[in-house]
């Protein structure tokens, strides 16, 4: 699994497309829901699976535990909204926080993680 | 060399930045230009201005005041009236100001194609100068969105800083003081 981060507007996904080839067709754009496509190789945009996950009550990491085999060979690319203000409204907490805990997960599970700053990208892992 | 210098707010940013601009130019033997992007509204303003004259000092700069047209200043005169050479090396602090100038302009107008032009006008300035340290601000990282005009400001930002991080030799993130070359 290839785990691509950066904050918002960062070039994230021009970066996964140039970098492994990825066409249109490859990428499932999550969700403010608790759905993941796994027949697409790219899981895009994760961070608002997980916002559906907060607001269903459900822990991101179990539904991504759950696909273990699957999720061996996919990207997955999350924007990082770890290092900003802390929200006033709970509910954007509690998704601050599970996007962190998510990002811990798939960063141990992950063979190569990526964090893309102004557009470049940096293999940390 | 054009650099782009990143990293969040009171890191160290500008203080990195004045050390490359102003070796660079004792190096090559060139004018040190300090490219003053804000346009001071109030006594806040002009007291801020002040103070970063005072901390400047010694450092050897010259101040170009220039808040709009970021090109446009290379025709002309710095704030002690000596005449701009558009090969010397200058420190424009900061990307962020000059977008907020452009975009909201003092008549209240939202101008939404500011950013694609001053993304333009930025690149053409790195080609034209060769020495310049663009200074901008990472504000990527928030939990939430803001209203949209926020919002668009942020992702004009963005592309002003993807921009930049093209067109110079090199891109540097600063951290607390500590240096990360991206590029």
């Amino acid at each position: 699994m290839i785990l691509i981060f950066g904050g918002a507007y960062q070039g994230k996904l021009d970066f996964a497309k140039e970098t492994f080839s990825i066409a249109e067709s490859d990428i499932y754009m999550c969700q403010e829901n608790t759905d993941l496509d796994m027949s697409a190789k790219v899981l895009c945009n994760l961070e608002q699976m997980v916002l559906g996950c907060v607001k269903e009550n459900i822990e991101a990491k179990d539904i991504l535990t759950s696909y273990k085999d699957e999720i061996k060979d996919k990207i997955i690319i999350v924007n990082d909204i770890s290092q900003g203000i802390v929200p006033i409204d709970p509910v954007m907490r509690a998704w601050r926080e599970m996007v962190g805990r998510t990002m811990l997960y798939l960063a141990k599970e992950a063979d190569e993680v990526y964090r893309v700053f102004c557009g470049i990208g940096e293999q940390i892992k | 060399m054009n650099f782009l210098i990143s990293g969040g707010c009171k890191n160290g940013k500008s203080f990195y930045a004045q050390r490359i601009a102003r070796d660079m130019a004792q190096k090559q033997n060139l004018p040190l230009y300090y490219l003053a992007t804000m346009i001071p509204t109030d006594e806040e303003d002009r007291a801020r201005i002040r103070r970063h004259l005072k901390e400047r000092e010694g450092w050897g700069f010259d101040t170009i005041e220039q808040g709009l047209d970021i090109c446009g200043c290379l025709g002309g005169k710095t704030v002690t009236g000596a005449k701009v050479n558009p090969k010397g090396v200058f420190l424009l602090d900061s990307v962020t100001a000059l977008l907020s100038n452009e975009m909201f302009r003092a008549d209240g107008r939202i101008d939404h194609d500011a950013p694609q032009r001053l993304a333009e006008q930025l690149r053409q300035f790195a080609e034209i100068t060769g020495n310049t340290v663009f200074v901008s601000d990472y504000i990527y990282s928030d939990a939430f969105s803001y209203e949209s005009l926020t919002e668009e400001y942020k992702k004009g930002l963005a592309l002003l800083d993807r921009t930049l991080a093209k067109a110079c030799n090199r891109v540097i993130e600063v951290t607390y003081g500590f240096i990360k070359e991206h590029k």
